[in-house]
């Protein structure tokens, strides 16, 4: 059984490694939970693979307060997300507490 | 039962006062959670929001460091040299270098 | 305690101090990320075989 991968991502700028890394992981059966925030919460929007990460991944969320501090709507939810996936920081505890291996990008 | 030690690590203005607060939110989650933000970083005097975040934080036997004196002078951070701050990180159970470095 | 360091950019000398004294009579292992083209396979293993993953700027 691989081990499950939790990765929190605060730099805008590693989607590609979100996505090559989920893949991956994916990839060897392993289950994989990802959680936005800050200004990486842009990548919810910006970047096209989003949905697909949402679709890849076993739990893909945003930090909500995050989100609307980078000028967007929550009421925008974002492709491949949904009410309960526009979170809070309390997701990041999970990825410790409930993850075998831990990630940030 | 063992709990968590998280340390954020912070390099630009942005990250730090974020940061912070995601820090905070694993203190409320029942860890020991630390900020620290390096020289890289010269703060601007925080507001009452974050202000309130960092005593919130201290209540919960968590702390803000700086590695430089004009952000502890400034706001009230507690110093940290750069080989404390490693002999800190051993004692972690999750390091993070947060957002981005400028 | 094994530990995975992982690069997202070239470390500067405060990364490789801080790495330096993390990894101090540990077993350590390191990715650079910092490629054009990195082997995430590879990474991942390296990720499952790890006690702590630090992945710095």
């Amino acid at each position: 059984m691989a081990k499950s991968l939790g990765i929190f991502v605060t730099n805008p700028e590693q989607f590609k490694h979100v996505m090559g890394i989920t893949k991956a992981a994916k990839a060897k059966g392993s289950k994989v939970k990802v959680f936005f925030t800050w200004d990486a919460t842009h990548n919810a929007k910006k970047e096209p693979g989003f949905k697909d990460l949402c679709e890849l991944a076993d739990d893909v969320s945003i930090c909500v307060d995050s989100y609307a501090k980078q000028g967007y709507d929550i009421k925008d939810i974002p492709a491949g997300l949904d009410e309960k996936k526009m979170a809070t920081q309390a997701q990041h505890g999970i990825i410790i507490e409930d993850y075998d291996c831990y990630l940030s990008l | 039962m063992e709990y968590n030690k998280v340390c954020f690590m912070y390099r630009a203005k942005d990250s730090a006062n974020d940061g912070i607060r995601s820090a905070l939110g694993l203190a409320v989650e029942n860890m020991y959670s630390y900020g620290v933000v390096l020289d890289d970083v010269t703060m601007d005097k925080i507001d009452e929001n974050l202000t309130e975040s960092i005593e919130m934080l201290r209540d919960m036997e968590g702390e803000i460091y700086s590695t430089n004196p004009a952000n502890c002078e400034l706001n009230g951070l507690e110093p940290i040299t750069i080989e404390e701050l490693g002999e800190k990180l051993r004692d972690m159970t999750h390091v993070i270098p947060y957002g981005i470095k400028k | 305690m094994k530990v995975l360091n992982v690069y997202r950019s070239e470390p500067d000398d405060t990364t490789k101090k801080l790495v330096e004294i993390v990894i101090r009579d540990r077993e350590s292992d390191s990715f650079d990320l910092n490629v054009d083209s990195p082997d995430y396979d590879a990474l991942v293993d390296k990720i499952f075989d790890a006690d702590q993953v630090i992945c710095w700027w």
